[in-house]
């Protein structure tokens, strides 16, 4: 049995400081943990190295190459989806998509392009972790993801009394109506407010809120479900702020035209910095959605979604979305590349699939061919970015089972496309 | 294996014969005198009547890092109108002003430059930058790190720090980023746009921390030099773009007291104030300066019409002249108590009055600055424009009756504002292998880098003399790197991956100890996390090697 420092690839926070207990292998959060990193490293369970398979039946990793270059040279309009992958598995699933001419899409690429949506429309003014910590009078945070989906972002950003040079008293409102547990969890010391807004009047919300700080003739009394007075109170608390800092999850934006609302926080934001500093902060990162999108950006130019059809790059978000792109019947073959969480399966398509996963994934139907491939920052050192898009970590390699990456894997596969035309 | 190049007008200014037809010999990658007793020649290039020249070396190009990222993902357009098809041995990308970075690696070697500096690393986002510069493929890379307004050396200089640990600071960080040179941007000014203060001047007190950039230039410019870097503090001066920055820029100049500085991008500081519109060259007095100052070396960035996006850690400016931005979106950003950066996209008109006088005053500075060996040729790419457009700029350079042909169709209010029609100056060829070759390599310690003597790298450009010296330098008839051909007739032929270059300077490893207790209290990563050995640098980076270069310190 020992003891490693680990970082976390479960969440876009990436915590590097967690203490994990090894003990044949099998791996144990000790210090650092949250209800999500503990249950996902749990869920890992004992080093294997199960064999990759041909349509269910096991075989070695030559023939299961061999069986996926198979597919691929039959396809002609491959699609490569999951992407939850560190920066060298992205790296090479590019390399692999430039040769076959495949769309390529991030799983979650949907909640994802809510942001990216509004900063190819209009931009935005945002922050880091760090400036969030040192400087931010008030926390404005928005739905509950940032309890939820990154169970540390409180402790680590938000207490106060963390540090730096601002912040005397924190302020922290809370927008959206959050379940009485996670009221619990705010930083004691804070002075919070509550609008307690419905999700999907967020919209209404931000727009009340600008013209409430820009002193606009409003009626703020004509907003349903959110009381009046604390809607005013919020508008002179934003005011305020020396350096407003405003919190939200992409993925908790859950319904048609969320852009909307992102751009509604994000202009809010502009109109603040004419008078003093207020920035967004929005969290993401997880599954390696940022990752993804962040290596496909910068070797091709354009993000994700994108197509490697007929020897050029194109983005386009309403043609490359994979859910849009396998409902449509446009894949003939699809490749699933998913070596972190693996929380995420494989669509089911009726596609021929190469899928490959994490060891302990077990996937409803026989794909094509399956083959376990090393988690990074588990079996294999790796690199991920954070949420905050600036930071990029190296996760260490915490124990031996023995499987190969998933670049490893797709660079073998690659090879074998290239051998034989 | 030896490989022999014939007949060429080697245009090499280091060496005693600057410009002459000679034989050049290549063994294992590698420029040699000549074959060995009896070693016979396994190929040879027939470059009779060909110009030979190392191959370029931008010093200053923001090829990696988060901001030219956050500029591509905000201009997906860009992308689509300048689209590159895949060839034998390129994958898929697109140009444009912001290209990817496979584009950026083809394009550059097909224009004959082997070496590419990004002048603009984050300390934080350090990782990052390596592996863009990782998939910048052919050309060797190195970084500048930025300092000058992170919270640590803030609090130092605040503190009133002694030389020493100012010093070791500086070195932990071009240790732990894997850089090979230091700048800083807007001294204090990003770090105090974080504190609501919108304008910063030379010596002007930071709202929190009391210091002025006089004393961060000074300190830094110091430091730099004692540790025996070689590039001089790379300065991105206070003020960027506003009309009357002559008197910043001339103050900077003075706050280095005489140690070596380099002026980055030095057009978008030279403004004065005169004329109906409040917006006049002051070219002509920074010039005289410089003349004058034997440890000033400067960049233009030079600017020139078209689509672009400028991408700058300059926060505090790039909010404030957002709204001159064309289109209207852009994306500012206060990043980990260490720096920041803003992406605006700019359209340089040639009928607008700003943009034209700002394209004069660039080619003033050129044409006014007499030493090739301290002015180099950048536009600062992509922030005057995409680096595609230097062989334009060498004819503006090179070509005076067509740098007055354009003079006359620019915009007539400006045209009238600017000397640039009385300047009858023409770079030589000579010159123009100076200021993208030889010089560069020296002020960046390369020493096997910007000439064509034995035991330089065979990084070797040879060019077909062509009236037209934009022709001539757009598609070079061959580019070796490392005696490779990788490039023919604009064509990319092999795509190997470049060495990095760093320093790595001799330093108190105590500095750690504070430098821990820091990032406990103020950061969101270890000091662990944050440091970038050599192994994993060589991983991201995907070089083969690392080309560290030397230090030598000197004492004061």
């Amino acid at each position: 049995m020992s003891l490693r420092e680990a970082t976390c690839a479960f969440c876009g926070l990436l915590c590097d400081d967690l203490e994990v207990e090894v003990a044949g292998g099998v791996l144990r959060v000790v210090r650092g943990g949250c209800a999500r990193s503990e249950a996902a490293f749990a869920a890992l369970g004992e080093p294997a190295a199960p064999p990759p398979r041909i349509a269910g039946q096991a075989a070695t990793l030559d023939a299961a190459v061999a069986a996926a270059a198979d597919v691929l040279r039959a396809a002609r309009r491959p699609l490569i989806g999951g992407l939850d992958v560190d920066v060298n598995g992205m790296r090479s699933t590019l390399a692999l998509a430039r040769r076959i001419g495949a769309v390529v899409d991030h799983a979650d690429g949907a909640a994802k392009y809510r942001n990216l949506h509004v900063l190819q429309e209009f931009g935005g003014i945002t922050t880091t972790f760090a400036e969030a910590r040192n400087r931010a009078d008030l926390v404005v945070l928005v739905g509950d993801g940032w309890s939820r989906r990154f169970p540390r972002f409180l402790e680590r950003i938000v207490a106060p009394g963390a540090s730096g040079a601002a912040t005397a008293a924190r302020r922290i409102v809370t927008v959206t109506a959050i379940d009485p547990a996670t009221r619990m969890a705010l930083p004691k010391g804070a002075e919070v407010l509550a609008l307690d807004a419905p999700l999907v009047g967020l919209p209404a919300v931000c727009t009340m809120l600008q013209a409430l700080v820009e002193g606009r003739p409003v009626q703020p009394a004509r907003l349903a479900g959110v009381s009046q007075e604390a809607l005013v109170r919020c508008a002179e608390w934003i005011r305020a702020a020396r350096y407003g800092v405003v919190v939200w999850s992409a993925a908790d934006l859950d319904w048609p035209h969320a852009e909307l609302t992102v751009q509604a926080i994000a202009r809010l934001v502009r109109t603040l910095n004419g008078s003093t500093r207020f920035a967004a902060l929005p969290l993401a990162g997880t599954d390696g959605d940022l990752t993804a999108n962040a290596v496909q950006t910068w070797q091709s130019g354009v993000p994700l979604p994108a197509s490697y059809a007929n020897g050029s790059v194109d983005f386009d978000p309403n043609r490359y979305a994979l859910r849009d792109v396998l409902a449509r019947g446009e894949a003939d073959a699809l490749v699933w590349v998913s070596s972190l969480s693996g929380a995420v399966p494989p669509p089911a398509s009726g596609v021929p699939t190469i899928a490959l996963t994490r060891a302990d994934v077990r996937l409803g139907m026989a794909p094509s061919v399956q083959i376990p491939v090393a988690t990074p920052g588990i079996d294999a050192s790796g690199h991920l970015l954070r949420s905050d898009k600036v930071i990029t970590l190296r996760l260490p390699r915490l124990r031996e089972n023995g499987l190969p990456s998933a670049s490893t894997v797709l660079d073998a596969l690659l090879g074998q496309l290239e051998q034989r035309c | 294996m030896l490989t022999r190049f014939v007949g060429a007008r080697v245009i090499d200014p280091v060496h005693a014969t600057p410009d002459a037809v000679r034989d050049l010999y290549v063994r294992d990658g590698r420029i040699v005198s000549g074959p060995r007793d009896g070693e016979p020649v396994h190929r040879t290039w027939d470059a009779a009547g060909a110009i030979a020249m190392a191959g370029a070396i931008d010093l200053h190009t923001h090829i990696g890092g988060g901001k030219v990222n956050i500029a591509r993902g905000l201009l997906p357009e860009l992308g689509r109108e300048h689209p590159l098809a895949a060839t034998e041995v390129c994958g898929a990308c697109t140009m444009g002003p912001a290209p990817s970075t496979l584009a950026t690696g083809y394009r550059y070697a097909a224009m004959g430059y082997t070496a590419c500096f990004e002048p603009a690393m984050l300390p934080v986002n350090a990782r990052q930058a390596h592996m863009e510069m990782g998939d910048t493929p052919i050309v060797d890379k190195g970084a500048y790190a930025m300092l000058g307004n992170d919270d640590f050396l803030l609090r130092l200089l605040a503190d009133g720090a002694d030389r020493r640990e100012i010093r070791d600071y500086v070195a932990w960080t071009l240790h732990a980023t894997q850089a090979i040179a230091i700048k800083v941007v807007n001294a204090g000014g990003i770090s105090a746009f974080k504190f609501n203060q919108r304008s910063l001047d030379v010596d002007e007190a930071h709202v929190h921390y009391g210091v002025t950039p006089r004393t961060i230039l000074r300190e830094l410019a110091r430091a730099v030099h004692d540790l025996g870097v070689p590039h001089p503090l790379h300065v991105h001066s206070s003020n960027l773009g506003v009309p009357g920055n002559v008197d910043s820029t001339l103050a900077t100049i003075d706050a280095a007291e005489g140690l070596p500085i380099h002026l980055t991008h030095l057009q978008f500081h030279s403004y004065g104030t005169e004329g109906d519109r409040r917006f006049s060259s002051a070219a002509a007095r920074i010039a005289e300066k410089v003349n004058a100052s034997p440890n000033v070396s400067v960049d233009v960035g030079q600017i020139m019409f078209g689509q672009t996006v400028t991408a700058s850690g300059d926060s505090m400016l790039q909010y404030r002249n957002a709204r001159h931005g064309r289109p209207a979106k852009w994306v500012v950003m206060d990043i980990e108590c260490d720096a920041g950066c803003g992406v605006v996209p700019f359209r340089y008109r040639d009928r607008d009055f700003v943009n034209a006088l700002q394209w004069a005053i660039g080619l003033e500075l050129f044409l006014l600055i007499r030493d090739p060996w301290r002015v180099f040729l950048t536009t600062d790419h992509p922030n005057g424009g995409p680096f595609t457009s230097y062989p334009h700029l060498i004819k503006l350079l090179m070509d005076g009756s067509f740098r007055k042909d354009v003079l006359a169709r620019i915009n007539p209010e400006a045209a009238a504002m600017t000397a640039l029609g009385s300047l009858e100056r023409e770079y030589s060829l000579q010159e123009i292998a100076i200021m993208t070759r030889a010089a560069p390599a020296r002020i960046l310690g390369l020493e096997d880098h910007g000439h064509l003597g034995a035991g330089a790298a065979a990084n070797i450009v040879i060019y077909e003399p062509h009236p037209d010296p934009e022709v001539m330098f757009a598609t070079p008839r061959w580019v070796f790197k490392d005696g490779e051909l990788v490039a023919e007739r604009g064509e990319v032929k092999a795509v190997p991956q470049g060495a990095i270059h760093t320093v790595k300077p001799d330093f108190d490893r105590g500095i750690e100890r504070r430098l821990k207790t820091w990032f406990e209290q103020h950061h969101t990563q270890s000091l662990a996390s944050f440091k970038i050995d050599d192994e994993e640098v060589c991983e991201c980076g995907r070089a083969p090697r690392l080309a560290v270069h030397a230090c030598r310190a000197r004492s004061s």
